[in-house]
């Protein structure tokens, strides 16, 4: 009885929005300031682009895929954005259209860069980890040959002030992340989607138009590196050729920890959510401490390590519940 | 795995966690936060370390925090401090830009906040930069090597790593030997300027290809000491590689006196390095922050004159120089 319900709860997408729960409460007498509103509003903070990046990435591995150049599409976005929309003798400065011409241009950029990557994939048949790899030196590269290294600066007020409030940043991610979770658990291209990862020639005699849903799943992943670029520039008042370059490892493992799995088929997107709130919990909580780096970075790889086994696990229920039924 | 085995692993992962967190300082002794961007060279770690020593010798607990080359991990890190309610920042800025909301969050937190190293970008926001004189102490050290040059006769070929040019002190860098070497354009002519972004194999294969376009390359300038493997392994590659007194030495110089330029300058590979002074510069910011508590008035920026360091004064200078002492204590151990 125990067993069964421990079980159905670690097949429930809320295992992993629990699991960040009681991780924070357990460790609130240990860490000062945890539960502070001050830390409650950094980790809106540093979780919403990587809610927004996971939501991308979830989509793209249900195809049986994966996009490794996420990372360097947000870079590129972000200053795609800052040369439109800096005061620094850029393209639109001081001109009340700088930022929504910047902004539609970052969506702009990374969907197009989706485009590629799904249409290299789709149609050109080339493996997702070959295209998206060299994606990522292509677009890195674009990115610091636009700025020659340099930062951009001077951004618009406005536009800064989207990652000035949490508020602000949740106005922007909630809205997407519902809408992604719609699409994906109610609609027939999410069940599209799910169809393409578990098999793809199946999908295909059925009718299903496998080339056009993962050309889309694509496209949504680059709209959320956008996405992500517009929350990250903000906070950080300036566009960088290297924005996010670190932060690939806690997408896939807030993917992977949110019940995605790497072969495709299986994912949703409130897990994803929930697993990018538990990287950021336990990256946060790790950082207060003030662990040395060593002992940060061992850790970390201990709970994502511990995350890739909870999810074998989970694997195995499911497969054992499907059979059962 | 079993249920029962994998709530065995998160229970012991939730315990070793806990033991950690008692490595968190007493809250009655004051805090300082320490967040570098990176310790991947000699010259941050040993900065990290001085850092350190000096802080807790006048008391404070340290609490560290590595941004691994990520601006916005850093932001996260310094605002973690100030969720922690330390009484005071040192951060070593990812880059000028980026850094800025950071100083902004500590000053609307009322919490002083030095900058090591590396000045951000200019704003109303407050705060106190120490850093080396980067431009005064390329320009010196190239002079030497131009001096040296001169004294052998004949012509130069040169060429010079820069590095980011995000990054202010590439940029002074950069300026420094351009001055040192205005007016020897009849004997020195430049002919690679090689960026590198701080990166060692953008630097080799960048050195690389100028030797291969110019063979006759035999004055090199690094914006910085860490480098130098990259340098000594295209040279060796070209056998190019000499000591002083050797027909085909090729005049060497660099910048922050780390432990490998100073075994060279030892050995005669290289001729001279601007030394960085970081245990001035670890004190400066202490003393720095110290100020900024009792609302003293204090520099916005603090420079480090430094000095350089060459093959005819090294036994004088090895005292002042970082680099001997961590050469120094490789060799012992």
């Amino acid at each position: 009885m125990v067993r069964a319900s421990l079980s159905r709860a670690l097949l429930s997408d809320y295992f992993i929005l629990g699991l960040a729960g009681v991780y924070l409460l357990g460790m609130a007498p240990a860490v000062p300031g945890l539960l502070s509103p001050l830390n409650l509003a950094n980790l809106a903070e540093i979780a919403l682009p990587l809610m927004v990046l996971a939501m991308g990435q979830t989509l793209v591995l249900m195809t049986g895929g994966i996009d490794l150049s996420t990372t360097s599409n947000v870079a590129l976005c972000s200053v795609i954005g800052g040369m439109i929309m800096s005061g620094a003798d850029e393209v639109l400065a001081g001109s009340a259209l700088a930022m929504p011409v910047g902004v539609l241009a970052m969506l702009a950029t990374g969907a197009l860069v989706g485009l590629i990557n799904g249409l290299s994939v789709a149609r050109g048949g080339i493996p997702a980890f070959m295209v998206t790899l060299i994606g990522m030196l292509l677009l890195s590269g674009l990115a610091v040959r636009l700025t020659r290294s340099l930062p951009i600066s001077d951004l618009p007020d406005a536009f800064v002030a989207i990652s000035g409030t949490a508020g602000v940043a949740l106005a922007v991610v909630l809205p997407v992340l519902v809408v992604g979770h719609l699409v994906l658990s109610r609609t027939v291209a999410g069940a599209w989607l799910q169809s393409v990862g578990q098999n793809a020639a199946a999908a295909r005699v059925v009718g299903i138009p496998v080339e056009r849903t993962v050309m889309l799943a694509y496209v949504a992943c680059g709209v959320c590196s956008a996405l992500a670029a517009i929350l990250l520039t903000a906070r950080l008042e300036s566009a960088s050729p290297v924005l996010g370059q670190r932060m690939l490892l806690d997408i896939v493992a807030a993917s992977i920890i949110g019940g995605t799995s790497l072969f495709g088929g299986r994912g949703t997107i409130r897990g994803a959510a929930f697993g990018a709130i538990l990287v950021c919990v336990v990256t946060n909580s790790l950082d207060l401490v003030g662990l040395t780096f060593a002992v940060v970075m061992l850790s970390k790889g201990a709970v994502i390590l511990a995350a890739a086994a909870l999810d074998a696990f989970r694997s195995r229920l499911l497969a054992k519940a499907e059979g059962s039924a | 795995m079993t249920l029962r085995s994998f709530l065995s692993t998160a229970v012991l992962s939730a315990g070793a966690l806990f033991m950690f967190s008692g490595c968190s300082p007493k809250s009655d002794q004051p805090t300082v936060g320490v967040c570098f961007e990176t310790l991947q060279t000699e010259y941050w770690a040993e900065s990290f370390d001085a850092l350190r020593t000096e802080l807790e010798s006048h008391g404070f607990a340290v609490i560290e925090a590595i941004s691994d080359g990520d601006a916005n991990r850093q932001l996260s890190q310094i605002k973690n401090f100030l969720v922690r309610g330390v009484d005071g920042i040192i951060v070593a800025p990812k880059d000028r830009q980026s850094i800025v909301p950071a100083i902004k969050a500590a000053n609307d937190a009322g919490v002083p906040i030095v900058c090591y190293n590396r000045p951000p970008a200019e704003g109303d926001h407050q705060t106190v930069t120490v850093v080396a004189d980067n431009f005064a102490l390329a320009r010196d050290t190239v002079a030497y090597l131009v001096e040296q040059a001169r004294q052998k006769g004949g012509k130069y070929r040169a060429a010079i790593l820069i590095g980011d040019l995000g990054d202010e002190n590439a940029v002074n860098r950069r300026e420094g030997f351009n001055a040192a070497l205005a007016g020897t354009e009849d004997f020195i002519e430049v002919v690679a300027r090689i960026p590198t972004e701080w990166n060692q194999e953008k630097a080799r294969a960048g050195l690389v290809n100028a030797l291969q376009t110019h063979p006759d390359i035999n004055f090199i300038f690094t914006s910085s000491d860490f480098l130098l493997p990259s340098i000594s392994s295209a040279l060796q590659a070209q056998n190019k590689w000499h000591p002083h007194g050797h027909a085909d030495h090729v005049l060497l110089g660099g910048l922050d006196g780390d432990a490998t330029a100073y075994q060279l300058i030892l050995e005669g590979y290289m001729d001279a390095t601007g030394v960085q002074d970081l245990y001035f510069e670890a004190e400066q910011s202490v003393q720095a922050l110290l100020k900024l508590q009792r609302e003293e008035p204090v520099e916005a920026r603090i420079l480090d004159p430094g000095f350089v360091i060459h093959r005819d004064n090294h036994e004088e200078m090895a005292g002042r120089t970082w680099g001997a002492r961590v050469f120094a204590r490789n060799q012992a151990q």
